[in-house]
């Protein structure tokens, strides 16, 4: 089996190996600067110093592996699932367009695939933005 | 032989530009962030 033929059988494992390794080094990193970011603040604080207000906001800023426990979203977090449901629909929407004009070819698959993904993402932007309790 | 799979998959671009981007973008975050975690600690220990 050359690389060709590898390539042609598994190219579509290039979007869960690239989510996966996205997600997990925006883990670690995360983690890791949440925990310089708590040490410094400490150490200004045992000092009686101020901590930098840009050190503050990057403590209070929330990250994107959902360390709000309250279930309360911030406008701006309602906002962020509105566009997010916005962005996501526009995709699906475009990928179908694509798929149906390309629907005797070959790859066409590849279109329908991205709009299905698409469409299930706008829904679950959807649903977070339906169901997230206001503060 | 190239170019078939070139015609087969051209349309792997785009997510492939997608993926650059996500990964730029995701490096300059984490740049800023360094940058203002480094300034905080150079600042506390001027002090």
């Amino acid at each position: 089996m050359d690389f060709e033929e590898l390539f042609r059988d598994f190219w579509w494992l290039l979007f869960p190996i690239f989510g996966m390794s996205m997600g997990l080094i925006g883990m670690l990193q995360t983690e890791s600067r949440n925990q310089q970011v708590m040490r410094l603040i400490k150490s200004y604080l045992d000092q009686g110093k101020e901590p930098p207000p840009e050190l503050l906001k990057l403590a209070s800023q929330p990250n994107d592996y959902g360390t709000n426990m309250s279930g309360v979203a911030s406008p701006g977090q309602r906002n962020s699932s509105v566009w997010n449901f916005v962005v996501f629909f526009a995709l699906a929407a475009g990928f179908s367009v694509g798929y149906w004009f390309v629907r005797g070819e070959a790859y066409a698959f590849a279109f329908l695939i991205v709009a299905v993904t698409m469409g299930v993402l706008a829904l679950g932007a959807l649903f977070i933005s339906l169901t997230s309790r206001r503060p | 032989m190239s170019e078939e799979l070139f015609r087969d998959f051209w349309w792997l671009m785009f997510p492939v530009f997608g993926m650059v981007m996500a990964i730029l973008g995701m490096a300059r975050g984490d740049a800023y962030q360094d940058a203002v975690i480094r300034d905080a600690r150079e600042k506390l220990e001027r002090k």
